[in-house]
């Protein structure tokens, strides 16, 4: 005899899909500035709480082991070069590395100031007050960099985190080479700020900080649940958007709601609301979108200019590591890095190339070894001595992040051939660089090893190696797929984040991005989602 | 007739018919024969751990070795990196790997007229240690459960810790511990007795 399943039905106003950072965002600025009853769906588990992460940060530092341990939805091994397999309550944001550098204002108008790519249709400036919002919601500690390069309306709300001796010297030492470099700008407490501790370097940022220094989207979670502002559903896998009979307006989201001990017995659920947000991230927010293809949206969701999916934007990175004439001790805090804006713009009658420039400590060619250079076996007193007189000299990692104009055939699909446990295709992605930035690729890598031998050179060191760091195929920092815009032909979404084609629809976050800087995006998703809010309150 | 131990009978089953309960068992008593017997372990320590560390340190950190490998769990999840959408698993516990090159080390000393390894002198534990560790692929250490023999696996726990990273650098430099972020701005205080 078969059990009887019922069909839960939840309403609200608002259903958020998604509980990543994007999500948190909103839902706070809703929660703040309206009386919106606001549900919010996850299809992952709930993240370990703070007291556990000691204990999980250990087994990660000792093993190897996740410390997100079932943070993924199984079966979902995919054609392509997807960011994470993370699906949990807090997202991605749950692991990362909390740097907030915000975007350039040349970022928004990269075709009208340098010819190539698109313009968005907003500016730094509209963005702005909500870069400051965000950055007061996650606690962001920053050094104010040359107004020039690094524009903002106000201060950052906390100090930014001391460089430590290893940095204060690599400033210095950047210095020769012409570079004004300053404090990496992070979401990590420089003081206590709102109820966190202060962040102690313990330098496991990611994957996790096990104090709460740094800020994660639980925390924003936590603080709403228990002023029950929202109600939030976890192991919910949302699979489709449903219209409205007579209209375009989104009716329901149907949802299945994962049994507890992940073998079957799952629950369909119904979640009907008067707005819905999708907060799912560049991957699953086109994905819910195209899922949801039907006799009247034969293109999935928001669909009708057949952009969804389209145009997934990143950025590409090149590395050296350089050897310094001067004495540095890795491990004082490796997670923090200097950064400049200086080369942001490109200059008057150069070829494009836009880029950021990050300095860190390393342990580069600077760690214990086994054999020595005549490849003979070392052992007791004999690695000791070889690893204090290699490191009698130090190593600067530095890495700059580079522009790539993203093609419309970058893009994520829908991949018949692979399947979820519900039948569902799962996504298939390929990032692919727009003619223009593929042609610049080579003068892109050359010009990023010059600065690095100039960097070298004037400073009185060597690089000893470049690398890209990133798996063929792969994007830093991805972002599209549902790109914002003036005109409904090219753009999923207008620059509010609104659906083209449902008014009562929006995607919010990075996959509204139109191009995707050459700089760290949680930031700037964040920021646009708050700015999605402020309309979704007033809608 | 060559008697096989308890733990090779169990290692050996394990390898052949890879039952998670076998497994388990079969790492059990890798790291129980490690610790009922401990003195093979100790006096590879003593042979290719740095002198510095003086016979306390020493042991210590053949005591924190057999701690990591006791609370090794096979098939736990590992940290997924990004771009990719593929997971990973620990692998096979090498527990049971290591258990039978520690023996082979006695075997190797007894070959050689010693009652055991720990009762040949240091030096010439050290050239069979350098005999087995010749054919490693690379110069860098690896991660502790990936080494292909306990000697190398034991270099690679203890020059991890952050206790060989401050006698390298000679300064306290506490990595992946909690600091207070005031104090990291200036070069990190000397080690007790360090020549700097």
């Amino acid at each position: 005899m078969s059990a009887v399943v019922t069909r839960r039905v939840i309403d609200s106003d608002v259903c958020i899909i998604g509980s990543g950072i994007s999500a948190a965002m909103v839902a706070d600025r809703l929660a703040r500035t309206t009386a919106a009853t606001i549900v919010v769906v996850e299809a992952g588990d709930e993240a370990p709480p703070l007291g556990q992460r000691y204990a999980l940060r250990e087994r990660y530092l000792e093993y190897g082991e996740s410390p997100w341990p079932n943070d993924h939805l199984d079966g979902y091994e995919i054609d392509g070069p997807l960011q994470s397999r993370s699906m949990q309550v807090g997202g991605l944001a749950m692991h990362w590395g909390g740097v907030t550098p915000r975007w350039s204002p040349e970022d928004f108008r990269t075709r009208s100031l340098f010819g190539v790519g698109t313009d968005w249709p907003i500016s730094y400036d509209d963005l702005d007050p909500f870069y400051q919002e965000a950055e007061e919601l996650m606690g962001v500690a920053g050094e104010q960099g040359p107004a020039a390069m690094d524009p903002r309306g106000k201060p950052f709300p906390m100090g930014p985190i001391p460089l430590t001796h290893n940095l204060t010297l690599l400033k210095e030492w950047s210095a020769r080479a012409g570079i004004t470099m300053w404090s990496q700008p992070v979401a990590k407490n420089s003081r206590p700020f709102d109820g966190r501790s202060e962040c102690c370097r313990n330098d496991t940022c990611s994957p996790i900080c096990p104090i709460g220094a740094k800020y994660s989207p639980d925390f924003t979670w936590n603080r709403l649940r228990a002023s029950k502002r929202i109600t939030l559903y976890p192991r919910t896998l949302v699979r489709k958007l449903v219209l409205a009979d007579g209209s375009m307006r989104i009716a329901s989201a149907e949802a299945v709601q994962r049994a507890a001990n992940g073998r079957g017995g799952d629950t369909p659920v119904e979640f009907r609301a008067k707005k819905f947000v999708v907060a799912a991230g560049y991957a699953w927010s086109a994905h819910l979108l195209l899922l949801s293809a039907g006799s009247r949206l034969p293109h999935g969701a928001a669909n009708r200019s057949g952009t969804v999916g389209k145009y997934l934007a990143g950025h590409r990175n090149r590395q050296a590591f350089i050897s310094v004439p001067m004495k540095l001790y890795p491990g004082m805090n490796g997670q923090h890095s200097l950064v400049t804006k200086q080369f942001m713009r490109t200059p008057v009658g150069s070829r494009y190339l836009r880029h950021d420039l990050r300095v860190w400590e390393s342990s580069f060619a600077r760690a214990p070894r086994l054999k020595g250079d005549d490849g003979a076996v070392m052992l007791g007193d004999e690695i000791m001595r070889d690893w204090r007189e290699r490191a009698r000299t130090g190593v600067a990692r530095v890495r700059a992040y580079y522009d790539v104009i993203p093609d419309r055939t970058s893009e994520l699909t829908l991949d018949a051939t692979r399947r979820n446990a519900w039948g569902d295709p799962l996504p298939k992605l390929a990032f692919r660089d727009a003619q223009e930035s593929a042609a610049l690729r080579d003068y892109s890598v050359a010009t990023l090893h010059a600065l690095f031998e100039q960097m070298a050179t004037s400073g009185g060191g060597k690089v000893l190696q470049t690398v890209e760091d990133d798996g063929p195929g792969w994007q830093d920092h991805p972002a599209g797929g549902c790109r914002m815009g003036d005109d409904p032909a090219t753009s999923v979404v207008d620059k509010w984040g609104r659906s083209h084609d449902h008014e009562n629809l929006f995607v919010v976050g990075a996959p509204t991005c139109v191009s995707a800087s050459c700089a760290n995006g949680t930031l700037t998703f964040s920021a646009l989602a708050l700015r999605s809010a402020a309309e979704i309150a007033r809608a | 007739m060559t008697r096989l131990s308890r733990r090779a009978f169990l290692g050996a089953l394990a390898a052949a018919v890879p039952a998670a309960a076998l497994v388990r068992r079969a790492h059990a008593a890798a790291v129980d024969d490690i610790a009922a017997s401990p003195r093979t372990l100790h006096a590879l320590g003593e042979a290719v751990l740095p002198s510095e560390l003086g016979r306390t340190g020493t042991a210590a950190a053949v005591v924190a070795f057999q701690r990591w490998i006791a609370g090794y769990r096979e098939n736990a999840e590992l940290l997924h990196g990004y771009g990719t959408s593929t997971l990973e698993r620990s692998g096979p516990t090498p527990a049971t790997r290591w258990a039978s090159q520690l023996d082979a080390l006695d075997r190797t000393a007894r070959a050689e007229g010693a009652r055991s390894f720990a009762a040949l002198p240091l030096e010439q534990r050290r050239e069979i240690v350098r005999g087995e560790l010749a054919a490693v692929k690379g110069d860098g250490l690896p991660s502790v459960g990936r080494a292909p023999h306990v000697a190398l696996a034991l270099l690679a726990h203890w020059y991890d810790t952050p206790d060989a990273t401050d006698r390298c650098y000679e300064a306290r430099i506490g990595k992946e511990s909690c600091r207070p972020l005031a104090t990291s701005t200036r070069r990190p205080l000397p080690l007790a007795g360090a020549r700097t």
